[in-house]
């Protein structure tokens, strides 16, 4: 009897896809310190999850966003669980992103040919980071109003640019409104794709370049 | 290929040696993944993510401290003048973390080159944790 199997196999070759990716060899040299990466990945795995939980209920309007935190927190099932590992797998996020940067400089894993990957993991950290802070404003809380208020007053003195990246975070003279539903949106639409595409560009350039020899 | 050449860590030859990803490096992988879930898990149900009290415009809280993670580039900003800070975190620094790789055969034509730049990288790191913990600590 023909399976599903055989059905994607004929058209897919999935048979021996699957056997190469499955037999794929990992070098000797990998031990644990080689785990970061992929620890870092699990991360961003949760943080999507959980992240488009929350987004079911938040609310990104100054009159509405700490309300409808505190009734995800109070009402909703496993809300409190919800936000929570969003929160901490943040934090754990960037420790892993940056560990797994030391292992990777320390081994030597940047030098050529594998400057690109380097590159692109670089981003990938300064996005981790974009992620944090623009997350940070979210529960419209005292200390995401104030940390935003001096995390956007430093940007606005980055010398030439800064009047107008201060200007494109806010959109408006002060926190408000604007500069809430442009924080929502960089945080669940702009850094979300370009953190996928980058993702799928530093693992495919993994795959293709293989783990790096030791030095 | 002649066999012989099998155990050369060659990277021309890691198509050949080591472990098979499934299921001796999957094993593995997977365990440490299990053990991540379990701890956010229990963070996340020891210690909840705090709400704190709504964001008021004309109240400033005492000791506004951003995230762990600026830290250091916040307590740089207390010593140097705000503008020098920001021209070395946001326009010197990042170009030179994301481009060093492109600049490793000039680095390393000199011998010490690699020793040099990864012990620059070691002490630059504990001085961002040492900067970071005197900001956590509020130093002025």
């Amino acid at each position: 009897m023909r399976t599903p199997i055989d059905f994607l196999d004929e058209r897919f070759d999935v048979r021996r896809a699957t056997r190469e990716f499955i037999n794929h060899p990992v070098p000797d040299h990998v031990n644990w310190l080689y785990c970061f990466g992929g620890i870092t990945f699990l991360c961003f795995l949760i943080q999507a999850v959980t992240g488009i939980l929350l987004a079911f209920y938040y609310q990104p309007t100054m009159d509405a966003a700490y309300t409808s935190i505190l009734h995800i927190m109070d009402d909703i099932p496993f809300g409190v669980l919800i936000r929570s590992l969003h929160a901490w797998t943040a934090n754990i996020m960037i420790i892993m992103v940056v560990f797994h940067m030391l292992r990777v400089f320390f081994h030597g894993a940047y030098r050529p040919p594998r400057e690109l990957n380097w590159l692109t993991g670089v981003i990938l950290f300064f996005i981790t980071i974009t992620f944090g802070f623009s997350g940070y404003l979210l529960p419209m809380n005292q200390l995401s109003y104030w940390a935003t208020k001096v995390g956007t007053e430093i940007s606005g003195a980055i010398p030439f640019a800064g009047q107008y990246v201060q200007a494109f975070l806010l959109g408006g003279e002060k926190i408000g409104d604007a500069t809430l539903t442009r924080f929502y949106t960089i945080h669940v639409v702009i850094l979300p794709v370009t953190i996928s595409a980058l993702l799928v560009a530093h693992f495919l350039m993994v795959r293709k370049q293989g783990i790096a020899d030791p030095l | 290929m002649s066999p012989n050449d099998s155990c050369e860590t060659d990277s021309h030859d890691e198509e050949h040696s080591g472990v098979p990803f499934f299921p001796d490096h999957f094993v593995k992988e997977a365990s440490v993944m299990a053990l991540v879930v379990a701890g956010v898990l229990f963070l996340a149900t020891l210690i909840p993510a705090p709400m704190g009290s709504p964001a008021d415009a004309l109240k400033t809280p005492a000791g506004i401290k951003p995230e762990w993670y600026f830290l250091s580039v916040y307590q740089i900003l207390k010593y140097v003048p705000k503008t020098v800070g920001i021209i070395i975190t946001f326009l010197i620094f990042p170009p030179i973390l994301m481009l060093f790789p492109f600049f490793y055969k000039r680095i390393t034509a000199w011998h010490y080159g690699r020793l040099v730049l990864h012990t620059i990288v070691a002490l630059g790191v504990f001085f961002a944790i040492f900067l970071a913990s005197l900001a956590y600590l509020g130093f002025e």
